[in-house]
């Protein structure tokens, strides 16, 4: 259900699943876009040479994802704040999951707080964090 | 080192660090770049691809993108290796692609937490973000942490 008033939101109630592009191709592009153009984030044998598991997804395109996510749950969603910590690397080309859920409504101000996570197919939080966004009354 | 002795040193560095301005840049931003920006992000709204809607804007954690010239003052002291710890964006008013930005860097928080490997001390550098007619507009934190080297 796309949700356009505060009166459509339910405490409790879970975000759709986004799904977001993580492959290389986007990420390395990505990276390029906002000057970060750097092996990490566009070639996974370099990345695996510094240590990691793979190529990574910037921290900042995690919390893109998550955005977009809100907005396409509520399209008239104003992004007030938004809090992400980067607890440990998302690996691009690996399928993620964004999912966010209400925990909070505030009647007066026309504030929703959803608690926000980037998780990996085993189940694991990469990123997470809250937002806070206005709707319409 | 007792608790206090440890945490007199954040209120010193607080003290010296907190609230005051050591970096201003300015930002052009194309509607070209910001499209980009929100189009990989996943985001579908026309008001953030379609630079003809009359809400065009900047998707909103765009200005966490923009970096000024350094995350910390030159003369904060290195307390171990810094990492990422994590981003935070408030956003006040919408951010318009084809204006002037100006960003004003200052150190919002110093705190520590301590774990089973030691003391981490967390710095929030703030950059504030405003038109060219002084409206602010966005607050872009970015949370560095630093593992203290063992004593």
């Amino acid at each position: 259900m796309s949700i356009a008033t505060l009166s459509d939101v339910e405490f409790g109630v879970e975000l759709p699943t986004f799904e977001p592009d993580t492959s290389l191709k986007t990420v390395g592009t990505f990276a390029e876009l906002v000057g970060w153009g750097g092996a990490r984030f566009s070639d996974h044998e370099a990345a695996r040479k510094e240590g990691l598991a793979g190529a990574m997804v910037p921290g900042i395109l995690s919390q893109g994802y998550l955005v977009a996510m809100i907005h396409q749950w509520a399209p008239p969603a104003e992004i007030k704040k938004i809090d992400t910590v980067f607890r440990a690397p998302v690996i691009a080309d690996e399928p993620h999951a964004i999912n966010g859920v209400v925990t909070d409504i505030d009647d007066e101000e026309g504030l929703v707080e959803v608690d926000i996570t980037v998780t990996n197919e085993k189940g694991e939080t990469r990123v997470f964090g809250t937002a806070s966004v206005k709707l319409p009354q | 080192m007792t608790d206090n002795v440890e945490q007199k040193d954040i209120e010193d560095l607080r003290e010296r660090f907190l609230n005051r301005d050591f970096d201003e840049k300015e930002f052009e931003i194309s509607a070209e770049k910001t499209i980009s920006y929100a189009r990989l992000c996943g985001e579908t709204a026309d008001r953030f691809l379609d630079e003809n809607h009359p809400d065009f804007q900047a998707s909103s954690t765009f200005v966490a993108s923009l970096s000024g010239r350094r995350v910390l003052p030159q003369d904060f002291p290195k307390m171990g290796l810094g990492m990422d710890a994590g981003k935070g964006v408030e956003c006040l008013q919408p951010v318009r692609p084809g204006k002037k930005l100006i960003g004003r860097t200052h150190v919002h928080d110093i705190y520590t937490k301590t774990g089973r490997s030691g003391r981490m001390v967390f710095a929030v550098s703030r950059i504030e973000f405003y038109d060219e007619d002084g409206n602010h507009l966005a607050n872009s934190d970015s949370r560095v942490v630093m593992r203290e080297k063992s004593k």
